[in-house]
């Protein structure tokens, strides 16, 4: 189109079909959306949780933090358990919950024994019952250190 | 959303022409219309983008309105319950001790599991309802009359698909409450004459153990899907030959292009999906406990469906004549077509609608007793 | 004749064998000469047969290593000549056992303790018997007298699942004459938390009558003693007694575990009694009744936290919301509960407080917790808000196609 010289410049006048289209693309994409947000959600939803069988197994802590001797309760739900580092690399796991009536147990480094605060119930770190009332000895779970980190499979 | 038939540049619908060469994109698109979606037959002769430019034009009642969505919004329930159930099926694990473990981690420890947990529960309640109240609607517009009687008898079989699918998928949470109510609905199931020993053997016995769990698990994620399918398929074959029904006042003649009506769908299921995203966050179902064999809880009732049934069972003398009557009136809802013939006259129909709301009251009332006799 | 006397004799002692037993006799009959009961057994057949179930038999104890005599003569004359003892008086029996039971050097191999003759000497039995009472147990009274059978089994008389049974025989009949008015013992025990420890629940380390008793040297606890006794398995509540205001004697006179407790039908831990059990020393008493109520309302309100604590984790597992620490901690809670219960033995509401309030703490924040996890999923709610906006815009933008699409038809 020529521009005449005396006149301001006129940008040419939009075409109406060029808009439809436009606005045609931006309300296509709108709705794409959709398609993004389900994408997002089931792909949050499909992407494998790291832990999966791997609950069973719990993380205690790095094997440094332990002092030779040391015991320390791990609350894990309805079954918290005692680990205790025996010596330089052996570290053992066992359940600290009384066999008697549920209390959770108490631990005594200097006699390496779990002690019940509620009937004075006591147990080596074997297990097995010492004295008092309880009648079964306490389960113990096996430990496994990986990469300086104590793993206890319950 | 690309509408079908849209003249594109022909550039861009180069691979199109390249596929097109090598297999016939018409016929696929056929078969996958074969299950719904075209209710005409495609030419499978015709290349794609013609197949498309026809659909799209194709006149069609105004069908996404009202009562006659109902189909739809059944089709689209289905669609729905496949795709959060192929989700949950990653996740869940068919034992009796891992079933409620597993679907405890969809829905408390997976992100937006809990939302497809809930999606497909809450999917089921309107699915079941929705499916119900189009076997009524078809009822009620005398739909079952020649030469529709297939779509009748592929409309009670979805029902009773549905039905099963609903009962056979609740078992599956292994929730306290669902396996006490999966027990007493088998007990009203077996009482059935015929269909109870059937049952018994196909279902594995009498008592639900981990067999049982599995078949319920086989039956709700590959049988019933594969036979609703069917049915839905025949009756996309029905409406080819007899085309969609035209009811109304004064048989509305309007019609509107596919293409309009493939826009009201999706409107249909944009909307369907809002609803059951709400009833989903809202009013969540959530769980009792795991199930113990040996513990039943108070006040748990055989699922909603089977109260009628399971009232008359417990409370009439003679239960095998109970059994025997259900029976012949689920022979008889099949088979209306047959014996409902005749001539449509204005009183012929207005009697016929009665005796159908009679008897879904009756049924009603049936079903409210058996509630109540859990109360004692 | 004498053989028709020894046959019809045979012919008695095996039968009388088969229906005591039901099962063939393991030994020869009774004419045989074995080295336990010898030729007692045939004319004192039943007791024979007692005596071949016994520990004794299976050692160099025979018939007459208590009763003299001549055990291979079948003549009544020799049998019962030189050195027969016949039924030892019972006065003599004590004596009688301890022959071989106080010598050390007999038991030895057998690890069985020596001691018994002497502590029944002390024991209240004992101490009667020497006063000429003869209405007392005696060694054959609770170990039987020939078919005495090792504690450690089942179907000995003194098994500790039994001992409650054999002391009952005197103890829990109330035409004896108790000590101290306690009758029907049995009764009572029978009907305590610690015999259901031992009988329901097969705890062999429960106590039965003479593990408060003791065995031979058997004696009501002395005033002042009580609390020793109970102690051997409640620890904790003597170390708190021990420390608080009950343990002091006054005009022979002492608030013990039996005082609040009962002695033989002990019930399991009552919360509520600290606030009821003070009446019943301290009648009046307003401020120490205030004491005891207090400890009860301490207690009380803590246990009500973690109850409503326990309450909101199960409404949150049936949600569900991961609740596993909180099902610890719940536990960790009521442990401190469980402790706060001896703590009172105290009587000093400091050292219960000191378990309450942590039990306290823990259902408190545990409730906060799970309040802020609840609110969290209330959020979705304002999401669900803006979700609608978005599906109605996309409505429209539908509906616009659609009128676009039905334009150009």
């Amino acid at each position: 189109m020529p521009i005449p010289e005396d006149r301001p410049i006129h940008l040419p006048a939009p075409d109406p079909a060029d808009r439809r289209r436009f606005l045609t693309v931006l309300s296509q994409a709108f709705l794409a959306l959709w398609g993004l947000g389900a994408a997002a959600v089931v792909g949050a939803y499909l992407k494998a949780p790291e832990k999966g069988d791997a609950e069973r197994t719990v993380s205690a802590g790095l094997l440094a933090d332990y002092r030779v001797g040391e015991g320390r309760l791990v609350r894990h739900g309805v079954t918290p358990f005692y680990v205790v580092r025996l010596d330089a690399t052996r570290v053992l796991a066992l359940s600290a919950v009384c066999t008697h009536v549920r209390c959770i147990l108490g631990y005594e480094p200097a006699r390496r024994t779990l002690v019940c605060p509620c009937h004075d119930g006591r147990f080596d770190l074997s297990g097995n019952v010492l004295s008092g009332p309880p009648p079964r000895s306490l389960p113990s779970y096996p430990v496994s250190v990986r990469a300086g980190e104590i793993f206890v499979q319950l | 959303m690309n509408g079908p038939g849209r003249q594109g540049p022909p550039a861009r619908g180069s691979w199109v022409d390249w596929l097109e060469q090598r297999v016939n994109l018409s016929e696929i698109f056929s078969f996958i219309t074969h299950f719904g979606l075209v209710y005409t037959p495609v030419d499978t002769q015709k290349p794609v983008r013609e197949v498309l430019r026809d659909v799209a034009a194709e006149p069609v009642p105004r069908y996404a309105h009202g009562a006659r969505a109902l189909g739809l919004l059944a089709a689209i329930l289905f669609g729905l319950q496949i795709m959060t159930g192929v989700l949950l099926a990653y996740y869940y694990r068919p034992t009796p001790e891992a079933a409620f473990e597993s679907t405890r981690t969809i829905m408390r420890d997976l992100p937006g599991g809990w939302f497809i947990h809930q999606m497909h529960a809450w999917g089921s309640w309107l699915l079941v309802a929705v499916i119900v109240l189009r076997l009524l609607r078809l009822f009620w517009e005398g739909l079952y009359r020649a030469p529709r009687e297939v779509l009748w008898w592929c409309a009670v079989a979805m029902t009773w698909v549905v039905i099963q699918s609903d009962f056979t998928g609740r078992l599956l949470t292994w929730d306290s409450h669902t396996y006490w109510s999966t027990v007493r609905g088998l007990e009203v199931m077996w009482a059935i004459p015929i269909v109870g020993p059937v049952l018994a053997f196909l279902l594995g016995g009498r008592t639900v153990n981990a067999d049982v769990l599995i078949r319920f698990y086989v039956l709700h994620v590959m049988v019933l899907p594969a036979f609703y399918a069917a049915f839905l398929y025949l009756t996309f074959a029905t409406l080819r030959r007899v085309g969609l029904s035209r009811t109304g006042p004064a048989h509305d003649e309007r019609t509107i292009h596919y293409r309009e009506h493939l826009y009201s769908m999706t409107m249909l299921t944009v909307g369907l999906f809002a609803i059951l995203v709400t009833l989903a966050t809202l009013l969540p179902l959530g769980f009792h406990g795991v199930a113990d064999p040996y513990a039943t809880p108070g006040g748990v009732r055989p699922p909603w469906y089977m109260l009628a049934p399971y009232f008359l069972l417990q409370q009439l003398p003679l239960p095998w004549l109970s059994g025997f009557v259900l029976l012949v009136a689920a022979v008889a809802v099949l088979l209306l077509p047959l014996w409902l013939r005749g001539d449509e006259t204005r009183e012929r129909r207005l009697r016929i609608r009665l005796a159908g709301i009679a008897v879904l009251v009756a049924w009603l009332v049936l079903g409210v007793l058996g509630a109540l006799l859990e109360r004692r | 004749m004498k053989t028709t006397l020894a046959f019809l004799l045979l012919a008695a002692a095996v039968t009388a064998v088969h229906a005591q037993t039901g099962t063939p006799a393991p030994l020869a009959g009774p004419a045989a000469v074995t080295a336990a009961s010898g030729r007692c057994g045939v004319c004192h057949p039943a007791e024979r047969v007692q005596f071949e179930k016994s520990r004794h038999a299976l050692e160099s104890v025979r018939c007459i290593s208590c009763h003299g005599g001549d055990d291979r003569s079948l003549e009544a004359g020799t049998a019962h000549g030189t050195g027969f003892r016949g039924r030892p008086a019972r006065q003599d029996i004590p004596r009688l056992c301890a022959t071989c039971h106080a010598d050390e050097t007999r038991m030895r191999p057998y690890n069985l303790p020596v001691d018994q003759y002497a502590l029944y000497q002390t024991s209240g039995h004992g101490q009667r018997l020497a006063r000429g009472d003869r209405q007392v147990a005696v060694c054959s009274d609770c170990h039987g007298a020939h078919e005495i059978l090792a504690s450690r089994d089942p179907a000995s008389s003194v098994y500790q699942l039994n001992i409650p049974q054999t002391c009952g025989r005197c103890h829990g009949d109330r035409a004896v004459p108790g000590t101290r008015g306690h009758r029907d013992v049995l009764k009572q025990y029978r009907s305590s938390v610690h015999a259901r420890a031992l009988i329901e629940q097969g705890n062999l380390r429960a106590p039965t009558c003479v593990s408060c008793h003791g065995v031979h040297g058997a004696n009501p606890p002395n005033i002042g003693d009580i609390d020793k006794v109970c102690g051997q398995c409640h620890t904790a509540e003597r170390r708190y007694y021990t420390a608080g205001g009950h343990a002091v004697t006054r005009g022979g006179k002492r608030p013990e575990c039996a005082s609040c407790h009962e002695a033989h039908g002990v019930q399991a831990a009552q919360p509520e009694r600290l606030a009821s059990s003070c009446a019943g020393c301290h009648k009046g008493d307003t401020r120490r009744l205030d004491l005891g109520r207090r400890l009860w309302t301490d207690y009380r309100t803590a246990a009500d936290e973690v109850d409503k604590a326990a309450a909101m984790v199960a409404k949150a597992d049936a949600i569900p919301i991961q609740t596993e620490d909180y099902h610890a901690r719940i536990e960790e809670a009521r442990t401190y509960l469980r402790e706060a219960l001896p703590a009172a033995h105290s009587v000093q509401p400091e050292i219960v407080a000191g378990f309450t309030t942590r039990a306290r703490a823990v259902g408190q924040e545990v409730q906060k917790e799970l309040e802020g996890k609840l609110a969290n999923l209330r959020q979705h709610r304002y999401v669900l808000i803006a979700f609608w906006f978005y599906v109605l815009l996309t409505l429209f933008v539908l509906k616009r196609f659609r009128d676009q699409a039905a334009r150009n038809r």
